[in-house]
């Protein structure tokens, strides 16, 4: 565990300056490129650390999203702080939400919590909509000379998506994650054993509410605006849930793998065919829930496994 | 406040316990939160258009037709694919239903476009004065069928061999399924039976309003707030629970304009969330 846990660790903060050393080397469709995977890592992931790990399922990463990419847009349209502030309270802003929402949302269990959290989407989009001093439903076009671009803005990806994956790593390793899986799999005796349950729960939705905040200024920077039709859409929450549950929830590896091939298997493919691709995501939300529960990449796992007998097994007693 | 908004916000209110009658009987049997329901409602619209678009029928001729072929269509998924998925791991239908959900709005968009529709009728924008209160007719029809078809579930379930069969198999699946009944069988007709009041819902708001493919998801909610309001086991608590949400939808319309009413509807639902700590819902907490 503790190898694993060192390993784990290791390379992913070799992943991560090596990432934001060679940034400003590659050419801008690639920057683009890899902010918008990036965006979407950090929000499979943070889904991840809710849903995956503590057993939360949600339907609302949307209004995080929103949160955070409103957060950021409205701080720099109205002040005149810098964008790396703006992050921050981007951040703040989709935690505070999530703090605030915790309260109806913790009382409920298991689907009930995944409606709770599917209303408060649509709620907050419906708000952002009635908004006036937010624009409305056309939205807020965001100061263009006050936003990161480029190599600035695909830094600030790598580093929320770590940030993402940093907290994945310490919940699948550290006492407190293990709390959460015990939560998750079975509750009362959790609770029976001394886990304080609010606690625990409260701390994955605020924890995973400020990443995913945080994903939305990045989404905020590149869209140069924020309206209710873009970062409030249901498809963020949409894609969270299928990104992860492709890669496999409950790994840390799983949503990087899940981004990886439902953007380039499906966003990237089908773009500009939207009827399609909305067929072929819902399709494959069934597929995945009846056929392979833990993931495509735990089917990989095993397969490799099967194909690679362990050592015991090839040599003689 | 008017009587005119008071009775608008009773007769609306049908319309709400219809569309969340469908999604009550599904959780209180197969104990499985159906987020597909709002493509069911609008299925029946659409179904229904095409009948009143290129037969000629009225829409109260295609309701029928309407609840029978979204019911065909519902039955399969549910006998040999959600049942099966409620077997496994606790979120998978959800999961599945949100897919089919999807789905079913993909198939929409491309049978029938993106543009809003409405279904035609004489009485779709007429109305009439009693005692001073204006009442649209489409509200009065709709609540009148509302409470024919609640007595109807109501009557089914209480009194016929198969209503006894699907709360048998509601109380103890696996008894019921001791004692011969065809468990798999009661989960799909259940399911169909949710999806017909779920069309039927879906042609009077097809009539009342106009629709698109993806007017799904608000009616869904509206009808989560419903049984949050209304909670489960009983069809007189969701035609209560309809009206209260139809008065609550009325008068904050009067009051703040008509921006705010589906995010009335989101409120209540948190609300009720709120204020009962175990969730509104009475098996909130399965310990």
């Amino acid at each position: 565990m503790t190898v694993h846990k060192g390993v784990s660790a290791a390379a992913l903060a070799a992943t991560l300056v090596a990432g934001l050393a060679v940034a400003p080397g590659l050419d801008p469709s690639t920057q683009d490129l890899g902010t918008t995977l990036l965006a979407y890592l950090a929000v499979a992931q943070a889904w991840n650390i809710l849903s995956g790990f503590a057993g939360q399922v949600s339907l609302g990463a949307a209004a995080f999203v929103a949160a955070g990419g409103y957060g950021a847009g409205l701080t720099l349209a109205h002040s005149s702080v810098g964008w790396p502030v703006a992050v921050v309270i981007a951040g703040a802003a989709a935690g505070a939400i999530g703090a605030l929402l915790a309260v109806p949302l913790l009382r409920l269990r298991g689907d009930y919590f995944a409606i709770g959290t599917l209303a408060a989407a649509i709620a907050v989009q419906a708000l952002l909509t009635n908004w006036d001093w937010a624009g409305g439903a056309a939205g807020v076009t965001l100061p263009i000379d006050r936003i990161p671009t480029g190599t600035a803005l695909f830094q600030l990806a790598i580093v929320v998506a770590g940030a993402a994956m940093a907290l994945a790593t310490y919940v699948r390793y550290s006492a407190f994650g293990l709390r959460l899986a015990a939560l998750r799999d079975n509750e009362p005796a959790a609770a029976g054993l001394g886990v304080a349950v609010y606690q625990h729960r409260f701390a994955a939705l605020v924890a995973s509410s400020v990443l995913t905040g945080m994903a939305g200024a990045v989404v905020a920077y590149q869209y140069v605006a924020v309206s209710p039709s873009s970062v409030a859409s249901v498809n963020w929450s949409l894609n969270a849930v299928l990104m992860t549950l492709v890669g496999g929830a409950g790994s840390i590896v799983g949503p990087v793998f899940g981004v990886t091939v439902v953007y380039y298997g499906l966003t990237r493919m089908l773009e500009g065919f939207q009827v399609l691709s909305l067929l072929v995501e819902g399709a494959l939300l069934v597929l995945i829930v009846k056929f392979a529960p833990t993931g495509v990449w735990a089917l990989i796992v095993r397969a490799a496994r099967a194909v690679r007998p362990s050592r015991r097994e090839v040599e003689p007693a | 406040m008017s009587a005119d908004v008071l009775v608008a916000g009773v007769l609306s209110g049908g319309l709400y316990a219809l569309i969340g009658l469908g999604i009550s009987l599904v959780f209180g049997v197969l104990k499985m939160m159906n987020l597909m329901h709002g493509e069911l409602v609008v299925g029946g619209a659409y179904v229904a258009s095409l009948l009143v678009g290129y037969a000629g029928f009225d829409p109260l001729l295609a309701l029928p037709f309407a609840m029978l072929g979204v019911a065909l269509l519902a039955y399969p998924l549910q006998r040999y694919l959600l049942t099966g998925l409620l077997r496994s791991s606790g979120t998978a239908p959800l999961v599945a239903t949100f897919g089919l959900s999807l789905m079913a709005q993909a198939v929409l968009q491309a049978a029938f476009g993106t543009d809003p529709r409405a279904l035609r009728a004489p009485y779709a924008d007429a109305g009439f004065t009693v005692l001073g209160v204006r009442v649209q007719a489409v509200y009065a029809i709709s609540f009148a069928l509302t409470v024919v078809l609640c007595a109807a579930t109501h009557l089914l379930l209480s009194r016929t061999r198969a209503g006894i069969a699907v709360r048998a198999a509601a109380a103890d699946p696996t008894t019921a399924s001791m004692l011969g009944i065809n468990v798999g069988r009661v989960y799909a007709l259940t399911l169909a039976g949710a999806a017909a009041l779920a069309a039927a819902g879906g042609v009077m708001t097809g009539v009342a309003q106009s629709f698109t493919p993806t007017s799904g998801l608000p009616l869904l909610l509206t009808g989560f707030a419903v049984m949050a309001l209304a909670g489960i086991g009983s069809v007189g608590g969701v035609l209560l629970g309809g009206v209260a949400l139809g008065l609550l939808q009325s008068a904050s319309t009067a009051l703040f304009g008509g921006g705010w009413r589906n995010f009335v509807v989101y409120t209540v639902f948190f609300l009720a969330l709120s204020f009962r700590p175990t969730g509104l819902f009475r098996r909130a907490v399965r310990a």
